[in-house]
């Protein structure tokens, strides 16, 4: 639409099937909350409701290290590393903002010094990465 | 007129942050606005995406326009519009849940984010499969 798929595969540093995993985690994700939220299950309790966005995190991260050990075999060492920094720097901002969130709705009594400003935080970090990323793509 | 990735990615950001900005400061309690004001720079953001591509759609109609190759751009864009207002639709419902204006089942108002993260997964899945047969 605004991107094609080829910039933001380049944009974001993740590969197309990574992209896919993440949306599929996302489709999975809402549906949980969906099903939470109108109270069919109300056993669910939200570490479970989060459990594919976790998931998705650890597949991409196990996915990155394959590729990485790959570009190290064939001599592409500062590709390779500077890919698995990118790749871990973004998923670990997203899995703490995740846990934050995640534990802000599963303890509200406990988690009430919990803001959401704090917890959204990381993503404000990830996004100013992106913008620099972006300038430097470009 | 073409714009650059960086312009395209400036112009994301400002309202992705202005947005989360506002966001935060209402489930802080901070600022009672009402949701459909939160959801503002939502709002401004999709106008102008759905301007550019009816824009874009109506190059089709200039003389110099050669069709062979707008066959499977128009596809696309058609698709493009679709999501975009499935993203407009999820977002309108979600705001007068949460303003209470309605009474509706959460499932009822994620069915338009359900049916758009579904077409972006064939997409996207289409070009993985795509790119492994090639």
């Amino acid at each position: 639409m605004l991107f094609s798929l080829r910039e933001l595969v380049q944009w974001l540093g993740f590969a197309t099937f990574e992209l896919f995993l993440h949306l599929l985690a996302l489709l999975v994700f809402s549906m949980l909350v969906a099903l939470r939220a109108d109270m069919f299950t109300p056993t669910l309790s939200w570490w479970l409701v989060f459990v594919p966005l976790f998931a998705a995190d650890g597949l991409s991260t196990y996915f990155t290290a394959i590729v990485s050990i790959r570009l190290y075999q064939e001599n592409e060492k500062r590709l390779a590393v500077l890919r698995l920094l990118w790749v871990l720097t973004v998923l670990s901002l997203k899995l703490v903002c995740e846990v934050l969130l995640c534990q802000k709705l599963a303890e509200q009594e406990q988690a009430r010094d919990l803001w959401f400003g704090l917890i959204v935080s990381p993503l404000f970090i990830l996004l100013q990465l992106l913008m620099i990323r972006a300038c430097r793509v470009n | 007129m073409k714009m650059s990735l960086a312009q395209r990615v400036l112009l994301s950001w400002i309202f992705a942050l202005i947005f989360l900005i506002m966001l935060v400061l209402k489930l802080d309690s901070k600022i009672h606005w009402n949701w459909f004001l939160i959801f503002l720079p939502v709002w401004t953001f999709d106008t102008i995406l759905i301007l550019m591509l009816i824009v874009k759609m109506a190059g089709r109609c200039k003389p110099d326009f050669d069709p062979r190759d707008g066959e499977q751009s128009l596809k696309r864009r058609l698709w493009y519009l679709t999501a975009l207002l499935l993203k407009l639709a999820f977002c309108l419902t979600l705001c007068s849940r949460l303003e209470r204006l309605t009474e509706m089942w959460v499932s009822v108002v994620c069915v338009p984010l359900w049916v758009l993260l579904g077409g972006a997964l064939v997409e996207l899945g289409h070009s993985v499969f795509h790119y492994r047969r090639d």
